[in-house]
């Protein structure tokens, strides 16, 4: 079954960071550039971000992710550079359009903020099992149902992909056309999808008879069968990133009854 | 008479593993169980036989035509395919719709559709559940409802994945009636199945299935005497079979009535 996290176990540093730690790292990520109101902490932030998904040998998997968010960009780049109110300053004339500076500014402002949420989340996403975040939450207070939501979704969407694959050979074996013109495939969508629905109302029904069983809302303390071995640094990270944030925060909330 | 052929068949889903490796075989209209331990590759081969897979190599041919120039739907016509698990087919809101959609993609008008629905249904004791939702009903009919539905659209072959799973004795027994008499009507009925009990007592013809080729072929009692060889492919002989070898019989016995008629004539 092919998955759908974009997990890799490498063994690197960050794999053996807890899934709060790293957590906590988008959280800082995001908000001391925003509290400080400086693009060059954004930049350092990916800089350490690309440094770090590098050591951990994941950077590669972060090039599909790029090249999708690069597509959105590159138009953002593209219209403010063109068209954006205010634009005064012509920095790359190409005849009949010309790119303007304010623009080009405003729109590296933009791709900054997204390239730091992409790589920073990259860093927990490519390092952590969905199961070990989901535990982690679990572990300090997190509704196990809403978790069991969450990691349940990593096995049925592939589940159900597989699935379909099997309803469409089945309903072609009835001899259906599920390829050709749109009409076509509208025509086979109804016998496509209500199979995968009933399936799927029928499997959800019969796992959660198999957790109640199995005791999934006793009252009693869980234990966890995953026991996370945290990297030693995990902890001194933390706290460091924590009294970073709150730090900044605090500058922020100085400047401004200041 | 209606036959496949299967000329040096090679199947592969990833290059370098091979499901599939040379496979030539004649099926007629001998009732064939094909038997073997999980991922022998028995699943892969119905699949190519019905053409939601082609081949890498080799040709399946159908009463001497190439099925590789037809599309599935259009096979539809020839060969039925009856999947392991039934909902996986299952989406209109009467038994008696789902029965009839098969016969209506096939080109049959809705009176006639409606004439061989009731038919099959009757075959696979569904009469009287025309009316009813299919998931209003339990699993095992739920699995009469998929056979009643390729049934219906009167193919030459008929092809049965794992037909005895969910079926009590009274279901098992209502599926063999239901081979013979498409045996009957000489079509070819091909099974894929784990229960040895139940080849013994329908089958004219197993083939052994192990690694991606044919391990063993021929009429049931002759391949079920192989016992090294069923071994090696992880199965195991008929019950009624291994009592009476622990019992010291020589004689293959596929199942009571063999042994009963062969005490009778003995005493």
């Amino acid at each position: 079954m092919k998955s759908l996290s974009l997990y890799e176990d490498k063994q690197s540093f960050l794999n053996g960071l807890t899934p709060g730690c790293k957590a906590f790292y988008i959280i800082a990520a995001l908000v001391i550039p925003a509290m400080l109101g400086n693009k060059l902490i954004s930049i350092g932030f990916i800089v350490l971000s690309i440094l770090l998904l590098t050591q951990s040998k994941v950077i590669r998997r972060t090039l599909p992710i790029l090249a999708v968010s690069g597509f959105v960009l590159i138009t953002v780049i593209i219209i403010q550079g063109l068209f954006r109110a205010g634009n005064e300053t012509v920095v790359l004339d190409l005849g009949p359009v010309a790119f303007y500076k304010e623009g080009l500014i405003f729109a590296a402002d933009i791709a900054i903020n997204v390239l730091n949420i992409i790589f920073a989340f990259c860093v927990l996403v490519l390092t952590t099992k969905p199961s070990d975040i989901i535990e982690s939450m679990v572990s300090r207070g997190f509704s196990p149902r809403i978790g069991y939501v969450f990691v349940s979704l990593f096995q049925l969407i592939p589940q159900m992909t597989e699935r379909m694959s099997t309803i469409t050979d089945a309903q072609r074996s009835r001899g259906m056309e599920t390829e050709g013109s749109l009409l076509i495939r509208m025509k086979a969508f109804i016998p496509l999808i209500s199979p995968v629905i009933m399936s799927s109302f029928i499997d959800t029904k019969e796992r959660a008879i198999a957790l109640e069983v199995r005791g999934f809302n006793s009252k009693e303390k869980k234990s966890f069968l995953n026991v996370f071995h945290a990297n030693a640094a995990s902890r001194p990270i933390y706290w460091i990133l924590l009294i970073a944030t709150v730090a900044s925060v605090v500058w922020k909330l100085v400047m401004m009854f200041a | 008479m209606n036959t496949i052929e299967i000329k040096n068949l090679h199947f592969s889903y990833n290059a370098g593993e091979e499901i599939l490796k040379g496979l030539n075989l004649t099926i007629d209209e001998r009732s064939t169980a094909i038997i073997g331990q999980n991922g022998a590759g028995k699943t892969t081969f119905v699949k190519l036989l019905k053409g939601l897979l082609r081949p890498t190599e080799g040709q399946i041919l159908f009463n001497g035509q190439d099925i590789s120039k037809q599309t599935v739907a259009t096979l539809a016509k020839d060969i039925g395919l009856i999947f392991q698990n039934p909902n996986d087919q299952i989406f209109k809101n009467t038994v008696l719709d789902e029965v009839m959609f098969g016969p209506m993609q096939i080109g049959m008008s809705k009176d006639k559709a409606k004439e061989v629905a009731l038919k099959a249904l009757d075959m696979v004791g569904l009469k009287g559940t025309e009316k009813i939702n299919p998931y209003d009903l339990g699993l095992s009919e739920r699995k009469m409802v998929s056979i009643a539905a390729i049934v219906a659209m009167d193919t030459k072959v008929v092809i049965f994945d794992e037909p005895t799973i969910a079926q009590d004795y009274m279901g098992k027994k209502r599926i063999q009636a239901i081979m013979k008499e498409l045996q009957r009507q000489h079509k070819i009925v091909i099974s894929i199945l784990h229960d040895m009990d139940f080849v013994a007592e329908t089958f004219d013809r197993a083939i052994v299935f192990a690694k991606g080729d044919a391990l063993l072929d021929g009429d049931v009692k002759s391949v079920f005497k192989e016992k090294d060889i069923l071994e090696k492919a992880y199965l195991e002989q008929p019950y009624t079979m291994q009592l009476c070898y622990e019992l010291g019989y020589k004689e293959a016995f596929l199942n009571p009535e063999d042994f009963v008629a062969y005490k009778k004539a003995n005493q």
